[in-house]
């Protein structure tokens, strides 16, 4: 399983410095690797799984990693669960804390405007080189070379989950069986992590999910849902440029 | 204005950094110009046809001058199944000339299978396929291989 992270620095910096921050975001992206893969025999993850570590022993990001899955099981109703393929992986959440990390690393560094895509889950700040807001577009569901809608964000996240590349393979839960029902997923809130977790865990509830996405627009969280049957639907307040 | 761009490819099973990666994927050239008015699937009023006011049923290919005959604006062709949904095509006329053709994937289901209580505060609306211009797209990429056939590489290979 592999990933892909493009990164976009907007800010009016010389190219070395830029480089540079580049550079350290790479850094950064792949001590995550190493340390939260569940590929990786050695990583934090793969030994606490094992019980040659204990919680206590676990680094403080570990802590926190597993505190928040907790907390997204329960903001999810049980939907987002690091444990739904058996034992531990917290991939889900760990994916989107580290690009927020990034970016948040980024801006300490003196880039007010970037964004990063990671596997198509990005998180955008401060606008494009010209100002405005980053065009954003959704992945159409059926067509790989279309965008089924376009999004005008300046600051905060966009994350999508589909079954559109590999299949009905979200876990449900409650039934331990592939979910069914939505396509496609789209979350845009200010924190790519919740986002992700909230795109996966309806992705999991199957049509329910619409309903659910639909509570969590009161706190920040748009969505732009396709069903199965082609089927669109999205919050009166998702950011659509057009 | 200077800008960098660059593209880390890292694995979950063993990790590689590529920076400034360039793709030999060219980007999508697109030909959709103006979204055609929603359709409104919701309140069922309109299920299937579209106001076919100049009788346009083929979707043009590509651009092509008209003959004259053609009222100014948009006319919607017929809806045409894909196992997904439909197809509709809107041309846009301007001085009796088609000057752009646009598709819209809508939708699919039977409105009248959907039940509205069933349909909760997320509105319902045409799944419309777009080409606007974007700085990058969200999608389930899991991949290196789908990254590759994604429009953001298209949108890396552009800028690296």
């Amino acid at each position: 399983m592999g990933t892909v992270v493009s990164i976009e620095l907007a800010d009016d910096q010389p190219p070395e410095q830029l480089r540079g921050m580049v550079v350290e975001v790479c850094d950064w992206l792949h001590e995550v690797d190493r340390r939260f893969s569940t590929y990786k025999a050695e990583s934090e993850v793969s030994r606490l799984q094992r019980g040659e570590i204990t919680l206590a022993e676990c680094s403080p990001d570990m802590r926190h990693v597993l505190d928040v899955c907790a907390d997204l099981w329960r903001d999810t109703d049980g939907y987002f669960d690091a444990y739904a393929g058996g034992s531990l992986d917290p991939s889900g959440y760990v994916k989107g804390w580290s690009v927020e990390v990034a970016s948040a690393r980024l801006a300490a560094a003196g880039s007010a405007r970037h964004y990063i895509n990671a596997g198509g889950d990005i998180r955008m700040r401060g606008g494009n080189p010209d100002g405005e807001p980053w065009r954003v577009g959704i992945r159409h569901p059926w067509e790989a070379d279309k965008v089924s809608w376009v999004l005008a964000v300046t600051e905060g996240a966009v994350a999508t989950s589909g079954t559109y590349e590999r299949g009905h393979h979200v876990i449900n839960p409650r039934t331990g069986k592939p979910a069914h029902g939505l396509r496609s997923v789209t979350v845009v809130g200010p924190d790519l992590s919740v986002a992700d977790a909230y795109a996966t865990a309806a992705l999991a509830m199957g049509e329910a999910g619409i309903s659910w996405l639909a509570k969590q627009a009161a706190d920040g969280y748009q969505s732009a849902v396709v069903t199965d049957d082609g089927r669109a639907f999205s919050s009166a307040d998702l950011p659509a440029a057009v | 204005m200077r800008r960098s761009t660059a593209a880390a490819v890292g694995t979950l099973t063993g990790a590689a950094l590529i920076i400034g990666v360039r793709l030999s994927v060219t980007p999508a050239a697109a030909p959709v110009a103006e979204a055609p008015p929603p359709v409104d699937v919701a309140d069922n009023s309109s299920p299937s046809t579209a106001p076919a006011k100049g009788g346009a049923s083929a979707p043009a290919k590509k651009k092509e001058a008209a003959k004259s005959g053609l009222k100014d604006g948009n006319i919607q062709g017929k809806k045409i199944q894909y196992p997904y949904g439909a197809i509709q095509v809107t041309l846009k006329i301007e001085s009796g000339s088609i000057i752009d053709v646009a598709a819209t994937y809508p939708l699919a289901g039977d409105s009248a299978t959907i039940n509205p209580r069933a349909i909760p505060a997320l509105k319902q609306e045409v799944l419309k396929a777009q080409s606007d211009k974007i700085a990058a797209v969200s999608g389930a990429t899991y991949t290196s291989a789908a990254y590759l056939k994604s429009l953001q590489s298209a949108l890396d290979a552009a800028k690296a």
